[in-house]
Formats: structure tokens, C-alpha cells, sequence
């Protein structure tokens, strides 16, 4: 039988189950930001006294793994990407290594004309060297018809 | 006075409109409405203070929710603490018949809107099932609803005698104002739509 939405959120709300490093590399800050069409030289110059990652940078990361390990099995072909939203904390500079903690933010149903969909809001923390937070990236996966 | 009583701020998880920036537009673009209702999903927004964006547009801002039943989404106006306590806001299938009573209970009104859509709309249900006893107002003019679906919600409200309210349901800023409701004796606050709501003396209209 499959789980209810309170014993998910119960189970796996707020659990960190994945942490990955990455660095900022100043040549992909600047693919990132010219690809969105960025032109502020503070995110395309690299020799700009104030160059940083464009507030959207931490999208194009993800972890090691999507889920916990032992949540409960889906068809994959059922899940689909409702986008994602960032918050800006602080700025990210060329080198910086950032560390990634992954954890199930928030689970929850809603109905829409398809019918029941299950939301699972993948929240990923990016902090710097000095332990400060960066970034915020929200992501959003809805399991059309909830777990059967 | 005129009322979009159905709308949805960031406080919903679908939704990118700014309150402020609703504000702003209907300000911006001269809409005929004198104040909206923000209806957000499956909960009641009881922390925000509107009543400085109130003051500086000169627009009744109400809170109100939208929950999901087994006969599909209601609109709640007039939530109070005992409502929040009644039931589970959050949950998806609250049996209608139990959101109607307790709002009524708790000195509300429950609305079912968007009833022509698949699914989240009551027309559908009550064709499989009958209706639901107390429901008296539904949403006959819903700014989201597509094709022939608010007349479905329309001929729903003809067939069982429901007053009609109307609402744009906007998610983004540019949707505000699509429909509304016009009342024909000034609102000024919740209670005071809840009264009107209870008693008749509006008609659901696109203002624009």
C-alpha cells in the first residue's frame, strides 16, 4: 500500500541525504550568464572588480542523488519538472567551492484537472568555504497521480 | 462596488504575483474593481497585514482560501481560528458536504468555483453523485475556466437555484480583474462580503 502524504513528510521532510562539492569556475559563471543573455559585466567580465555568479547560477547544479535512497519506488516516467526557484544570499566568486546539502523541503498533494499530483520541493543549500549560505535553489518534481 | 473575489499571491505554491504589484496594475491599467480577495491554495494566509497597500491604493484587499473537496475546489470566505481548527486545510479530499457545514458553523461561507472544469470543478460530481445539501453560491464566472466550462457553471447555478459570484482565479498580475462580482451595497470587510455572500444582491460580470 502506498504511503500517505503525511507518513512522506513525516519520513523524509527536512532530511539531508545528499551533499556534494562543486567550484565555480570562472569560464562556466560566464557561459552561465551569457547563455541567459546576461550583459552586466559584473557576471560576463571576469576582470570586473565585482565579478560574480548571476543569480540563477546554482541551477545548473544537481547531487548525487535526486530522492533518499529508500524512498519508495515510482514509475519515472510519471514524474515531471515543475521548475525551480532560487534565493540569492550572498555572491559567488570564481574558485569558490561550494558545498550542496540536498534535502525533501516539503511534500504535498494538490488536484488539478489531470487529476492528483504529488509535490516533492527538492531544496538545495549551497554554502562557501567560510560556511556562509549562498544560495537557495527550490525544485520543484510533481508525480502525476501521487504514489500508487 | 465591484470585487474580484478570486485570487492567489506567492503565498500559493503557483502563483508569482506580488500583492503590491496586483495593486499596482489595476492602479496602472485604471481596472474598474475597487478591491480583490486572494484565495490561496489549501491554507489561510492569517500573517500578512494588507491594510498599508489598502491605504496607499485605495482597495479593499480581503483574505480568503481555496480547499479541495471530493466535489472540488471551494472557495472560503470569512476563516477564522475555529474554521482552521474545524478542518484540515491542506488536505485534498475533504469531503464537501463537512466544508460547507463547518464554514457555515463557524460564520463563513463556502463557494465552490471553477465548477465546469474536469476534476476540480463540482458540475461533474454532481451529475455522478446529486448535490451537495447547504451549498447555495457557486463561482459561475471564473477568469481560468476555458471553453464552454463557466457556462457549464452557469447552467449548474440555473438547474439548482445558486447564486453566482465571479472571480479571475490570476496567478499573475496581468490576470486581475478578467471577472468579478459587482454587489449592489458597499463592502468594506470580511464580515461584511460573508453577509452579502448569505444574502443575494450581487451578479457575477468581466469588468474589463
Amino acid at each position: 500500500m502506498a504511503m500517505s502524504v503525511e507518513e512522506l513528510r513525516s519520513r523524509y521532510a527536512g532530511m539531508v541525504f545528499d551533499s556534494v562539492e562543486v567550484e565555480a569556475l570562472a569560464e562556466e559563471m560566464v557561459g552561465f550568464s551569457t547563455a541567459c543573455g546576461e550583459t552586466d559585466p559584473r557576471y560576463t567580465d571576469p576582470g570586473h572588480a565585482d565579478f560574480q555568479a548571476p543569480v540563477n547560477f546554482t541551477t545548473k547544479y544537481h547531487g548525487a542523488r535526486m530522492l533518499p535512497d529508500d524512498f519508495p519506488n515510482f514509475e519515472r516516467a510519471r514524474m515531471i519538472d515543475a521548475g525551480k526557484a532560487v534565493a540569492w544570499h550572498a555572491p559567488i566568486r570564481a574558485g569558490d567551492t561550494l558545498t550542496a546539502r540536498s534535502r525533501l523541503y516539503d511534500i504535498y498533494e494538490k488536484t488539478g484537472r489531470s487529476g492528483v499530483m504529488l509535490f516533492l520541493v527538492h531544496r538545495m543549500e549551497f554554502s562557501n568555504a567560510r560556511g556562509e549560505l549562498v544560495s537557495v535553489v527550490d525544485w520543484r518534481l510533481i508525480l502525476r497521480g501521487g504514489l500508487q | 462596488m465591484i470585487l474580484d473575489l478570486h485570487n492567489h499571491s506567492i503565498k500559493s505554491d503557483d502563483s508569482r504575483a506580488k500583492v503590491e504589484n496586483y495593486c499596482q496594475w489595476i492602479r496602472k491599467r485604471d481596472l474598474p474593481i475597487d478591491g480583490f480577495a486572494l484565495s490561496e491554495h489549501r491554507q489561510f494566509d492569517s500573517e500578512s497585514d494588507y491594510r498599508p497597500l489598502e491605504d496607499e491604493y485605495g482597495l479593499l484587499i480581503l483574505k480568503a482560501s481555496e480547499v479541495e473537496t471530493d466535489y472540488g475546489h471551494v472557495l472560503v470566505y470569512g476563516v477564522n481560528e475555529d474554521m482552521v481548527a474545524a478542518f484540515d486545510f491542506s488536505r485534498i479530499d475533504l469531503p464537501l458536504s463537512l466544508v460547507v457545514e463547518e464554514v457555515r458553523r463557524c460564520g463563513g461561507i463556502a463557494v465552490p468555483c471553477h465548477p465546469g472544469r474536469t476534476r476540480v470543478g463540482m458540475v461533474a460530481h454532481v451529475h455522478q453523485r446529486g448535490s451537495v445539501e447547504g451549498v447555495e453560491v457557486i463561482e459561475v464566472l471564473n477568469g481560468g475556466s476555458r471553453g464552454t466550462e463557466n457556462d457549464e457553471a452557469g447552467h449548474l447555478a440555473e438547474e439548482y437555484g445558486y447564486r453566482g459570484i465571479g472571480g479571475s482565479d490570476a496567478h499573475i498580475v496581468s490576470h486581475i480583474g478578467r471577472c468579478a462580482t459587482h454587489f449592489e451595497e458597499p463592502i468594506e470587510s470580511i464580515e461584511e462580503l460573508v453577509s452579502a455572500l448569505q444574502h443575494g444582491g450581487y451578479r457575477a460580470l468581466r469588468p474589463a
